[in-house]
């Protein structure tokens, strides 16, 4: 099973929202839940990123690289990499993975790969 | 709207602190009673971040009322992330111009330290959003890390810059007895040396362990009233003369322009212009570098420098002490301490300080228009503050 | 007879190759030497250390008792194959480490003390002490514990040691942790610091004597009520605004 990341398509006037807004922030259509769920495209450029060593809890690894990945719609997220040389501007491709894991709770988010 | 004055002041060492926190808020407020001479105000307001969870206190601003005996009067909580200190200025400010009270004590606390790093990590972190960057593992550092990589790559900041911003700072509190870190570094030691590395590790890359202020804990206070009140004392009157606030959006992906910080230009711009100042006027500052990037950016945006010349400016001396512009005379977040909730307080503090001429050997000479900016989450939620003497 | 019983209650030392002195400079621009000393300048020391027995904070009461009594039995021949390396800036002790060989293979850190605070001295002592035992006396791992949280963040996460917690640590039954080869040589790059032979003077200076540290750890002067900073435990900072209202100065 592919899993996606949705973003919030306006009904009215079509405008893309990642993550969840209750508001359309083009048009200010405030119908309850007026949105269509559409999967995030998963290609883009790496924006900008991080090697984080101080780490939160949760993560038992030594360091994490985290980056802004701007996807090829024109829209951006945030997700984790597992990018041996990051530079701005490379190519990379994303899947959902498990990104943090607690005690009985999973959170599922993106995982960029070299393209 | 009435005008509002600063008439008492009050601050604890930023440090570790092992007082009970509303402790914490009672004492600076004890001294900024003290300072103005008053034994009693209208009403209470006391900012603060963590108390729910690190501190396990809710309803702070009630313990603290009561604590300092000053009820029936109200009291609230101001919450707005870091940005908690300016914005409960904020709110005593529209108490009295308003005309709904004639005296208000700000006072603000946060103690961190009573969580072990881990934790005090995490409280921070919770700032991010939840879906689209908590779960990542996204901390501040690591927010501020990826703007300083964007901004390095389209301005030309350097390592060395954020450097050179941590030991302006750290000089500085070195003259300032309530400040977190008394510690002189050099360039050669934290960036030059062969042994840099491991004096300066990356926290979250580029940034090193002297670009992040320390986890402080502490408080302040300041007491606002109306002329009348203010005219009675034998100090200075500072006026409390422009606040202003905007946002931005919650995740630090979605923002317009990567490498802007739209809310500190917004807010920068309403407080000023409420005051009837420009930044050319400002004498001295106290802007928010809970990482040395944000001092250098944060100086652009509210417009004392052009856009991407912040850190030019840095290395023609003009915001160190004796500069034409000090910034951060008090060691800023960054020696000074951070203790989350107060620092918009603390700011406040130093600013007053220096417009009363009581800085001592951090006063910058003749300071009559002082400016704060309080930068909440990463960049979503800031508030700006001009302070006025008018005597 | 005495010098009999001597013999016998008197462990023998393997022979082990000494600590070359090595020295870095810190985050502040000063140069700390870190070297051995021999039993002769052990009673320099324990006069340092023993007031932090009585600073009832971050642990410094527990590993000041333990290491004082490390060093007094390194000093009166009643334990085997100890070591202790003190760091010094400008001939002022600044830190002290301690360890010993369990095996010819096996090492046994016991403790870290840092009388600075900051400038990450206790970082670069506890590292130094790694490179002595896996790379100059060239064992195989040395085993690890932590009394403070500081200890163990700073140690246990971010070196990555393995866990080796049916050894029980000798300095009293708490779970071990080891540094191998292995892990050491992974984050060589930051561990091993500084640099050698150390400039003629600065080590003159750090032979000559062991001077008292300027700013150790002190008691917090009130428990319950003081305002306990850093560098004030007196609780100067709050009590100064007061007796400067009241006209005190």
């Amino acid at each position: 099973m592919v899993l996606e990341i949705y973003a919030y398509q306006c009904k009215k006037c079509g405008q893309l929202h990642y993550p969840f807004r209750m508001v359309c922030k083009k048009c200010g259509n405030k119908e309850p839940f007026e949105f269509d769920t559409v999967p995030l495209p998963k290609n883009g450029k790496l924006l900008t990123f991080t090697t984080v060593h101080n780490l939160p809890p949760d993560f038992n690894v030594a360091k994490l690289t985290l980056g802004i990945v701007e996807l090829e719609n024109g829209m951006r997220i945030t997700g984790q990499l597992k990018v041996p040389s990051p530079k701005i501007g490379m190519a990379v491709s994303g899947k959902v993975e498990v990104v943090r894991e607690a005690e009985y709770s999973k959170n599922f988010g993106m995982v960029f790969y070299p393209a | 709207m009435r005008e509002v004055y600063v008439v008492g002041i009050g601050i604890t060492s930023f440090t570790r602190l092992e007082y009970p926190l509303s402790e914490i808020a009672a004492y600076p407020a004890m001294i900024a009673l003290k300072d103005a001479g008053l034994s009693k105000v209208d009403h209470v307001y006391v900012a603060n971040m963590g108390s729910a969870r690190a501190n396990h206190q809710t309803g702070l601003a009630s313990a603290v009322v009561d604590t300092l005996s000053l009820t029936p009067a109200g009291a609230e909580v101001i919450e707005n992330g870091p940005a908690s200190g300016a914005s409960a200025i904020k709110q005593g400010f529209m108490a009295i111009a308003s005309g709904l009270h004639d005296t208000v004590l700000v006072t603000s606390a946060e103690r961190l330290r009573e969580v072990n790093n881990l934790e005090a990590t995490d409280i921070v972190a919770s700032l991010s959003h939840p879906l689209a960057e908590y779960i990542y593992g996204v901390t501040l550092p690591s927010l501020a890390a990826m703007f300083t990589r964007l901004y390095m790559q389209e301005y030309g900041v350097t390592e060395r810059h954020l450097a050179m911003v941590a030991v302006k700072n750290h000089d500085n509190a070195l003259l300032n007895f309530f400040a977190h870190l008394h510690e002189k570094i050099t360039i050669e030691g934290i960036l030059d040396s062969p042994e840099a590395m491991t004096n300066n590790p990356y926290v979250a890359e580029p940034l090193r362990f002297f670009d992040c202020c320390p986890v402080s804990d502490g408080g302040a206070a300041v007491i606002l009233a109306t002329a009348e009140v203010a005219k009675q004392l034998n100090k200075p009157m500072i006026r409390l003369a422009g606040v202003g606030q905007a946002t931005d959006t919650h995740c630090v992906h979605e923002r317009a322009e990567p490498t802007d910080l739209l809310a500190v230009r917004g807010a920068a711009a309403k407080a000023f212009q409420m005051a009837g100042v420009s930044p050319s006027d400002v004498n001295v500052a106290e802007l928010h570098d809970a990482f040395t990037i944000l001092e250098i950016v944060e100086s652009e945006e509210v417009g004392f420098f052009k856009k991407g010349e912040g850190h030019l400016a840095l290395e023609r001396g003009e915001t160190r002490l004796g500069g034409r512009l000090p910034i951060n005379t008090s060691g800023g977040l960054k020696a000074k301490g951070h203790p989350v909730g107060a620092t918009g307080v603390g700011q406040a503090h130093e600013i007053v300080l220096q417009l009363r001429g009581e800085a001592h050997k951090r006063q910058v000479e003749d300071a009559r228009i002082g400016f704060t900016c309080n930068f909440g989450g990463f960049g979503n939620n800031v508030v700006c503050l001009v302070f006025k003497r008018e005597n | 007879m005495a010098v009999d019983l001597e013999k016998i209650l008197r462990p023998v030392d393997n022979p082990v190759p000494p600590f070359p002195p090595k020295y870095m400079m810190l985050a502040g621009g000063e140069e700390m030497v870190i070297r051995q000393v021999t039993r002769e300048e052990i009673p320099d020391i324990l006069q340092h250390v023993e007031p932090l027995i009585h600073v009832e904070r971050d642990y410094y009461d527990v590993v000041a008792a333990r290491l004082y009594s490390e060093l007094l039995a390194y000093y009166r021949y009643r334990v085997q194959d100890e070591y202790v390396l003190v760091a010094q800036i400008d001939g002022e002790l600044v830190a002290v480490v301690n360890g010993r060989l369990l095996s010819k293979d096996v090492g046994m850190s016991y403790h870290t003390v840092a009388l600075r605070r900051g400038l990450r001295v206790g970082a670069h002592a506890f590292a130094t002490k790694m490179e002595y035992h896996l790379d100059i006396i060239g064992q195989k791992e040395v085993l690890i514990v932590a009394e403070s949280p500081i200890g163990f963040r700073r140690w246990m996460i971010e070196y990555e040691l393995e866990k080796r917690f049916q050894i029980a640590h000798e300095l009293g039954g708490v779970p071990s942790w080891a540094l191998t080869k292995e892990l050491f040589n992974r984050a060589r790059a930051t561990l091993v610091v500084g640099r050698r032979p150390v400039p003629q003077h600065l080590l003159e200076k750090a032979q000559a004597a062991i001077l008292p540290p300027t700013d150790p750890p002190k008691a917090p002067a009130d428990l319950l009520a003081a305002t306990r900073s850093l560098y004030d435990s007196t609780g100067t900072a709050l009590m100064s605004q007061r007796w400067k209202q009241e006209g005190k100065a």
